[in-house]
């Protein structure tokens, strides 16, 4: 299944290339130099995208008195998975990767079931002032109120320092509604019609049709929205000033990303790794460890959901 | 369709005379309904606060829910014996029971949008609400008798709650309505079902959600009124500490505050700037790797030059870390090759201040440009390939197809970008900048989103961060519009 679906990715960049190449072009000079230095841009980029992360992982996982002193460049040494394994006695570190993933699952499932049943609601012509509700929610996307008046908003809400300030104000996300409503629209009605005349109620025919016809658009913001959740920061920043047990795995990493004692030391009181990890790791690799930790999460998932990716910015330039 | 006509046969035309007369008082039902529900979450109307050790950023929503935000400040004050804790006790219970009262009268105002039998369980909820919210009231009035015969009664501060007058108020009137409501209600057949109108139904299933959009995106336009009171954190707003237009005025006539909106506006409009100037930059990656031949090369490069724009900003920080500190990649290979003395530790470029506009720029641009390229890439697979066609024949080789065929018919949507990245100028986001600050740079790296969060939430001045936001999203609204005016006049569509 995976694989067709790249080959019809592959048939339509295809065709799309025969499309702007209908007669090859000569080989000349200036066609192979442009085509060299492409090659060469191309390369060079991707590299710089990739690279990092490569340069990241392998000291992570090289010999720790090597790294230490600077020698691991392109090539890993000495082999070991002692630094991730010594990343469990950082409570903190293990606290924010639960924060993080609960609200990615919360949050994310919450968004989604309330995005398709707005996005349905808001296709139903007979609702009361349908059409004000409607711009009642979408116009939120282009006013703010700014930053201090929704701190102060969330503290009077008695959510500063509070999990659900992470789920709750994401629920209701006007911008996955505007896409869901375009998907629901396209679905032809007349299944949902006969439903209705058979007496199913709204939320009867949401729940057995709606909900399994709009899967595919589903999926595209569940998507979006786990990566938000994943990588917020700024909420975690400011609403949670006072509850360190909040902090969420992106403002956890910077927090030890900008600690310039040695957290080495932290870690050798922290656990039975202690006598380990206290003599070889130093500073450097423990930051490195813990944004590998971090980053690890996304690059698992990204090839297998890069399709959706990209079907979600094409809905985004055809909304209405 | 199933309205009230279906509830009772022989009594139709008398129901619907008495639905037409008793519209008026249904609408003063609803309306106090909705002020009580809506008055719970603003701390100022909380009838709960009946004294001064409660925070007064309390609403009576907090003040019922959570015991220990209410006892917040009081630890001192019960173990030294200043305050009995049953009453506050008490109060927490008395808050509780209001909140359900306000629940069951939502409730029964909801069930008054269906028909006649619906109306006269509607009714019912009401009367109970109303009785509950009664109870309610009288049981925070007796803690508040209470609380007079405190310990320490200087210390605890007891003090009437106007807001317990509100709500007063409200009940009456919710109760009033629902008595009158009850005498004028007819009995509904007994073979009635419970039915209600499907343009109700539906807007009462958006209705919770309508309320969370007006709780989160609305509400904090309340927050704007900080901007007219001398407030600081925990303060109270009262007029006293009423200023006008004295916040708005500062910006442009203190000289420390000028000094600073200027330097930050710089910083703001030249990163923007720059961000809009290199926003072609996406289009030609797309047109470039379109004259890539190697498809799986293609698929390659579009797959992991993605990557990048779904990290975090601090994994982006992590990342120049990496690569850039003293003791990162860059200075590793240095001194491999023999660039730097041996022993000798390298530069920290991130400390460094220098061109950290560019910087910013190059960092945007490697996070951002495959991401952006992908709207361009599908752009030129929907030109007419005809035009290419015309273009051979007419003698166009490979550059000049690029330039004339290519580049044309991407034009509308990077127009598009153009106008959406010149409304947000003002509003280049923190995170970036946040991360990548320290104590060298940060007079060239502090944009507008950043100037305000240390303004507001570290250093406390929450009443000029206030005017600074209110300014930029008034801009940015206008800009948009403008922006949207401007896209309709020349293309005759809309972006928004």
């Amino acid at each position: 299944m995976a694989k067709t679906m790249q080959e019809k990715l592959d048939a339509k960049a295809e065709r799309s290339y025969e499309k702007t190449h209908k007669k090859k072009w000569r080989l000349t000079p200036g066609n192979i130099t442009f085509n060299i230095l492409n090659y060469l841009f191309f390369t060079v980029f991707t590299i710089s995208c990739l690279f990092p992360f490569y340069y990241l992982f392998i000291n992570t996982i090289s010999d720790n008195a090597m790294v230490k002193t600077g020698q691991i460049a392109l090539i890993p040494h000495g082999l070991h998975l002692r630094n991730y394994i010594a990343m469990f006695s950082l409570s903190d570190l293990g606290n924010a990767f639960v924060v993080s993933i609960a609200r990615t699952i919360l949050g994310t499932a919450l968004m989604v079931a309330a995005s398709a049943l707005v996005g349905y609601l808001v296709t139903k012509q007979e609702m009361w002032h349908r059409k004000f509700w409607y711009r009642f929610l979408i116009i939120t996307m282009y006013f703010n109120a700014g930053t201090i008046p929704w701190f102060l908003n969330m503290s009077m809400l008695g959510l500063t320092n509070h999990f659900m300030a992470y789920i709750i104000p994401g629920i209701v996300a006007p911008y996955n509604i505007i896409l869901v409503k375009t998907y629901i629209e396209s679905i032809p009605n007349e299944l949902e019609e006969s439903a209705l005349i058979d007496g199913a109620g709204f939320l009867t025919v949401f729940r057995k049709i709606i909900w399994p016809l709009s899967k595919p658009i589903l999926a595209t913001i569940a998507i979006f929205g786990a990566v938000g959740h994943w990588n917020s920061f700024t909420d975690s920043l400011i609403l949670m000033q006072n509850a360190p047990q909040f902090y969420t795995l992106q403002h956890r990493l910077y927090v030890y990303l900008n600690t310039s004692s040695n957290i080495g030391q932290i870690l050798s009181t922290g656990g039975s790794v202690g006598t380990l990890t206290s003599s070889v790791m130093d500073t450097k690799i423990i930051k490195y460890t813990i944004s590998m930790v971090t980053v690890i999460p996304i690059l698992l998932v990204y090839p297998f959901m890069q399709r959706y990716f990209e079907k979600g910015i094409m809905l985004g330039a055809v909304k209405g | 369709m199933a309205d009230i006509t279906c509830a009772g046969m022989p009594a139709t035309l008398k129901v619907e005379g008495v639905m037409r007369e008793g519209k008026p008082v249904y609408i003063v039902q609803r309306i106090a309904t909705l002020l009580a529900a809506a008055l719970i979450f603003f701390p100022a109307a909380s009838p709960s606060r009946i004294c001064n050790m409660i925070n007064k950023n309390l609403s009576l929503f907090t003040s019922g829910i959570s015991y220990g935000s209410l006892t917040g400040e009081m630890g001192r004050a019960f173990s030294r014996g200043w305050l009995n804790e049953g009453v506050i006790i008490l109060l927490f219970a008395a808050s509780l029971v209001m909140l359900l009262g306000i629940a069951a009268s939502s409730a029964g105002g909801c069930m008054s949008l269906g028909n006649l039998k619906f109306k006269r369980l509607g009714n019912i909820f009401s009367l109970a609400g109303g009785g509950v919210q009664i109870l309610g009231l009288v049981l925070i009035y007796v803690s508040y008798v209470l609380i007079q015969g405190a310990g320490n009664v200087d210390r605890v501060g007891p003090r009437f709650p106007a807001g317990l007058i509100v709500y007063l108020i409200l009940t009456v009137i919710m109760m009033l309505t629902a008595v009158i409501i009850r005498i004028m209600l007819p009995k509904a057949a007994p073979d009635s079902q419970y039915e209600m109108e499907s343009r109700y139904k539906l807007f009462l299933i958006f209705l919770p959600f309508a309320a969370l959009c007006f709780v989160f995106s609305y509400l904090p336009l309340w927050g704007w009124r900080y901007a007219f009171f001398d407030y600081s954190a925990g303060g109270i707003l009262s007029m006293d500490n009423f200023v006008g237009f004295k916040w708005f005025t500062s910006l442009f006539q203190s000289e420390a505050t000028k000094a600073d909106v200027v330097r930050v506006l710089k910083n703001t409009l030249a990163m923007s700037g720059l961000g809009i100037a290199t926003s072609w930059c996406a289009m030609a990656f797309a047109i470039f790797l379109n004259e890539i031949k190697n498809l799986r090369f293609r698929r390659f490069v579009q797959t992991f030059t993605t990557i990048p724009n779904f990290i975090s900003w601090v994994l982006v920080y992590a990342i120049a870390f990496a690569l850039f500190s003293t003791d990162g990649f860059v200075n590793t290979i240095a001194s491999q090759i023999g660039l730097l003395a041996e022993g000798a530790a390298g530069p920290n470029y991130l400390m460094s201040e220098a061109h950290i506009w560019l910087k910013m720029l190059a960092w945007g641009i490697w996070k951002g440009i495959g991401w952006s390229a992908i709207i361009y890439i599908a752009g030129i697979s929907g030109i007419d390939q005809q035009l290419y066609e015309a273009a051979t024949v007419d003698g166009a080789g490979r550059f000049a197809r690029m330039w004339h065929v290519t580049l044309p018919g991407l034009i509308p949507t990077y127009c598009v970008m153009l106008l959406m990245s010149i409304a947000n100028i003002l509003s280049n986001g923190m995170d970036q900048y946040y991360v990548f600050q320290n104590k060298m740079n940060t007079n060239t790296i502090e944009v507008l989103d950043l100037y305000v969060y240390h303004l507001g939430i570290q250093n406390g001045n929450i009443p000029l961060s206030t005017v600074i936001g209110m300014v930029k999203s008034v801009v940015s609204v206008v800009l948009l519009f403008a922006a949207n005016r401007i896209s309709k006049s020349v293309r005759g569509e809309s972006i928004v």
